[in-house]
């Protein structure tokens, strides 16, 4: 009873700001609440939950989605990796350098993605420019399909990896120096070091980086929107700007609540398959 | 366990931002014996472990092992073990892939590993704990694993940085007798830090008295104690610690506190400031013209009592004040 | 120096004093100024400062207080409708692009101004102007200035300017071979309204029509697959860059601009834009009317901007009167004259002082006189957004011109009867 009483303010907070919210997109993704019907919410029973499962846009934008983001975050992991090692070492001016790698993590995503724009510009944007002063052929990055998802790719892994090298640099600092004094007395290499001591241990740190850059890659917004505003062909488009498309929009709430739901229970699927996965991987160790 | 082999450091110098943290330090340790490092924190006395170890760089001088000349030798090349302060264990491995991570390393094949592994888990009563992760430990356990560790690497030298520190005083009594006797087991020399005196006369054949990067005096704990070279060690070995009269002379008398004695007239007259009783003897501090000395005795005295005191002159040790060498 | 500081605070006390009972003062006195508050984006909030301050200091009872918006139309569209969905709507006005009245009507956001206006309104304004003000036959919005689509062409490259899209690729494709551009024409090819826009004039070019009374919402058509095969093919071709699939307006201006091209589609500021010294085609720009099929006659694309009255404004009066004052002659001949902008009241447009200042005046009138209307239906932005996905694949680089456009149609009718809205022909619009 007191433990409840002590817990209430947290129960209440979470209710207010995570069940709520919930509870009311479930509510709404069984309405139609459109621009058609005046912004009238109309019970239409899961109507909004067919024309999900029968959307071909809604599950390209998911599988388009969840590739943008497993494929930035496992860049970002590796290089967030090597920055942080990098970082880490003692080297004259790495001060300076460990407060400039932090920029594009301070940068507004909206401004860096403008930046990116310009970048792979074709035929006017910097890359080009070296290419073509290369005597090679200009290089459409954002007017293709097959290249634009990976220009977001790019972006996304120059504005986060910093974030995720910060994070595994504490990682590494949370490692005690002797126990590469000890390895190394025991005949180990700083290569076997890396693989035996720093990699297992970084391990939690690892975990926590990826899950919140999952978490925020699923969810990527303002950096499609600014640099492709998820074209060509939508081939970049995610469901988060999808969402945004039909709440703001097209003023398809009902329908946007259904997005934002399917989104969510994807999501939670996700993280359900990823704590399984720590879990069978902690029970081997 | 270990080959036999000898230490010998000659002139070690060691500067950090052009300070020397080393001055010229030179050490002999013969095969199967112990060394024990002592000194006041900050006296260098485990960056000479590090250096030796090949941790640190050796700015100058030369360190030979078994007649082999190892200054410039990667740490993994040298054949010397260490066990840290902190003990410096694979949090996420196991007591068993703690100690057999190093032999896999250097290629020792599986069935050699499982032997030594049996071998020295049994030796050091760890058997039952082979599974654990460290943090499943006890510290005296966690040193045992240390020490485990440094004795599978089979080193022609083994360092110990104040591996005492982090146990309680108890513990720390009961298992100087066991380091002491696995150590004196192998035939590889043995170096020990320590800034306990106590621990270091427990457990060392002979003792190096460091201060201030330079080597104060080198000898056994009883050398030590009976012929300090100098004041800092005279002052810094034996407990209660050694009263030091200065004379007008230019010299310093120093008399330890179970030597003096009570007599009828002559000697000091000092009066009893404070009383200590510790059973077998009892421990005053006097107030006398030369200022406050310290007595170990078995008598009776209480506070406020007036006395005398003398010492035997064979009991007197001698000091120049300007250098603080013995005359 | 304490002295000094006590004195500086017994002076501001002082200060302070007076301000309060002064305030106080005018306040009794003075009637409460009713505040009407108008939100537009930010480049025209710049291009009205003067207008409002001028308006604030000639009015002792209304005041005007412009929110300043973002510079992109959608961001401000957005601004709008996060305010409106939280119920009582901060501004009183609304500077509105022509796409979102639909929308902001069936939403109930906007109040009527028959009232105030009465059914001559739209009178004096151009042809070309009245469209996209009315929906149901009620008066929703008051434009302020127009814009539409229009070709720019290099003078110093050919005579005349293509009237057919045949001609426009093949004059393309000879300067392309010749050397003298590397590119024929640039347009805005990036899966946004822009392409939207590009598409609606190209369309009626080809005889078609985007909008109800054809299957398809117009998208099944003949015309609808040729307009769209034929964007597809300047990319094929090499007469527009692959690029121009993420082109918006400023890209495909910086192409042109540079000498790259020789035809630019765009809206009529990019025409000061290339005059300016920094410009490679500066002097050798001329402006015309889109291309279009022999024997049809050419359109422009029409996206003006006007003012919109929304509901629970607790001064509509004050609000419409502020309307009637920005939107009139005064008013419009200061955001041609000074900032280019393109009027929508006939007087102006045979203004000599105005046309001498702005030659280019008469044929942006008779491109007005041709505008076409982006569909006016509640559900426009998602109808634009089916039409945008397909061509976009088209432009870069997939499939059938004539299969994506059946397939946008069929998703516009699948929407359409979603929503309950009939799919024949049906009155929207009454142009004035």
């Amino acid at each position: 009873m007191n433990a409840l009483l002590l817990m209430a303010p947290a129960l209440l907070l979470l209710l207010a700001v995570f069940v709520w919210p919930l509870l009311d997109y479930a509510w709404l993704s069984l309405q139609a609440q459109s621009v058609f019907t005046g912004l009238e919410a109309v019970p239409v029973g899961p109507l909004n939950w067919q024309r999900l499962a029968a959307d071909g846009r809604f599950w390209q934008d998911a599988w388009q989605t969840l590739r943008f983001a497993l494929v930035s975050v496992g860049l970002e992991l590796l290089a967030g990796l090597a920055i942080a090692l990098l970082l880490h070492q003692r080297w004259r001016g790495r001060g300076v350098v460990r407060s400039l790698a932090l920029l594009p993590w301070a940068l507004p995503t909206t401004v860096m993605a403008l930046g990116w724009r310009w970048i792979f510009n074709d035929p006017y944007g910097p890359i080009n420019g070296l290419l073509q002063s290369l005597g090679l052929a200009s290089v459409p990055f954002l007017a293709a399909p097959e290249l634009a998802w990976l220009a977001t790719v790019v972006a996304d892994v120059w504005k986060t990896t910093p974030f995720v090298a910060l994070l595994l640099l504490a990682g590494l600092q949370m490692i005690p120096h002797d126990l590469y004094e000890a390895f190394a007395l025991e005949g180990g290499t700083p290569w076997q070091g890396l693989w035996r001591i720093t990699l297992p241990l970084l391990r939690p740190y690892v975990f926590i980086a990826a899950l919140f850059r999952l978490a925020q890659a699923l969810g990527v917004f303002d950096l499609i929107a600014v640099l492709t505003g998820g074209g060509p062909a939508s081939s970049t488009e995610s469901l988060a700007v999808y969402a945004y498309l039909n709440a703001m929009r097209f003023l398809d709430f009902g329908y946007s609540a259904t997005v934002m739901l399917g989104m969510f229970l994807l999501l939670l699927l996700g993280a359900a398959a990823l704590l399984v996965w720590r879990r069978q991987a902690e029970v081997r160790a | 366990m270990s080959t036999a082999a000898s230490l010998r450091v000659d002139g070690l110098c060691r500067r950090i931002g052009g300070r020397a943290i080393l001055a010229g330090i030179d050490l002999e340790v013969a095969a199967g014996e112990c060394l024990a490092l002592l000194g006041p924190s900050g006296c260098g006395k485990s960056t000479v472990l590090r250096v030796i170890a090949g941790l640190d760089p050796c700015d100058e001088g030369r360190i030979l092992l078994d007649g082999r000349d190892i200054t410039r030798q990667p740490p993994a090349r040298r054949r010397v073990a260490m066990v840290f302060q902190s003990y410096a264990l694979y949090p996420h491995l196991s007591v068993e892939r703690n100690l057999t991570l190093g032999m896999e390393l250097r290629g020792v094949p599986p069935e050699q590993r499982e032997r030594e592994l049996t071998a020295v888990l049994e030796l050091l009563q760890l058997s039952e704990l082979r599974r654990r992760r460290p943090a499943e430990l006890s510290g005296g356990q966690r040193q045992r694993v240390a020490l485990a560790r440094a004795l599978l690497r089979k080193p022609q030298l083994i360092l110990l940085d104040e591996p005492m520190s982090n146990l309680d005083a108890q513990l720390r009594e009961e298992i100087r007798p066991q380091l002491r006797a696995i150590l004196s087991g192998g035939r590889a020399p043995a170096i020990h830090v320590t800034h306990d005196q106590q621990e270091a006369m427990g457990i060392a054949d002979r003792i190096a008295v460091l201060h201030d990067g330079r080597l104060q005096q080198c000898g056994t704990p009883q050398e030590l104690y009976h012929h300090p070279a100098n004041l800092f060690v005279a002052g810094f070995i034996g407990r209660p610690q050694i009263n030091l009269l200065p004379q007008a002379d230019g010299t310093v008398v120093g008399i330890r506190p179970e030597h003096l004695v009570a007599v009828g007239n002559g000697g000091l007259a000092v009066r009893v400031l404070s009383r200590e009783w510790h059973g077998a003897s009892q421990q005053l501090l006097l107030e006398s013209e030369q200022g406050p000395l310290r007595w170990t005795c078995d008598g009776n005295q209480a506070v406020g009592d007036d006395l005398r005191l003398g010492w035997e002159q064979r009991h007197e040790h001698r000091f120049r004040q300007a250098s603080g060498e013995r005359c | 120096m304490s002295r000094r500081l006590a004195a500086i605070a017994q002076g501001l006390a002082l200060a302070l004093a007076l301000a309060l009972v002064i305030g106080l003062l005018s306040r009794a006195w003075a009637r409460p100024a009713a505040v009407v508050r108008v939100l537009m984006p930010a480049p025209f909030a710049d291009a009205t400062a003067d207008l409002v301050a001028a308006f604030n200091r000639s009015h002792r009872d209304v005041r005007i207080a412009v929110t300043r918006g973002p510079f992109e139309t959608e961001a401000v569209s957005d601004l709008a409708i996060s305010s409106l969905l939280l119920g009582d709507s901060p501004y009183d006005l609304l500077l509105m692009d022509v796409t979102w009245t639909a929308k902001y009507a069936a939403a109930g956001w906007l109040e009527p101004l028959d009232a105030w206006l009465g059914p001559e309104a739209l009178a004096p304004l151009v042809d070309g102007a009245r469209a996209g003000n009315r929906i149901d036959g009620r008066l929703y919005r008051l434009p302020l200035v127009a814009d539409m689509g229009l070709l720019y062409w290099r003078t110093d490259l050919m005579d005349a300017p293509p009237r057919t899209p045949g001609d426009l690729a093949a004059i393309s494709r000879r300067l392309q071979e010749q050397g003298k551009v590397r590119w024929g024409y640039v347009w805005q090819g990036r899966q946004y309204e822009g392409l939207s826009c590009v598409f609606v004039e190209l369309v009626s070019g080809f005889g078609g029509q985007w909008g109800p009374g054809e299957p398809g919402f117009g998208l099944a058509s003949p015309a609808a697959a040729r307009a769209a095969g034929w964007l597809q093919q300047l990319v094929h071709e090499g007469i527009s860059p692959r690029a121009v699939a993420n082109f918006a307006e400023p890209e495909a201006l910086q192409s042109f601009e540079a000498g790259e091209a020789a035809f630019l589609r765009n809206w009529p500021y990019a025409w000061q834009e290339l005059q300016r010294p920094g410009s490679a085609v500066a002097g050798r720009v001329g402006v015309t009317t889109m291309v279009a099929e022999p024997g049809v006659s050419p359109a422009a694309t029409q996206g003006s901007w006007g003012f919109s009255l929304l509901r629970g404004s607790p001064h509509p009066d004050a609000a419409v009167a502020v309307l009637r004052a920005l939107t009139g002659e005064a008013s419009q001949r200061q955001l041609v004259s000074r900032y280019g902008y393109t009027p929508t009241l006939q007087t102006l447009f045979n203004d000599p002082e105005l046309v001498a200042q702005r030659p280019q005046l008469p044929q942006l009138r008779r491109a007005l006189d041709q505008a076409v209307l982006r569909p006016l239906n509640p559900g426009y932005a998602q109808l634009s957004d089916i039409l945008q996905r397909q061509l976009s694949a088209l432009i870069s680089g997939r499939g059938d011109a004539a299969a994506a456009m059946a397939r946008a149609g069929r998703e516009s009718d699948l929407l359409l009867r979603a929503s309950g809205q009939e799919l024949s022909p049906r009155p929207q619009e009454v142009g004035a």
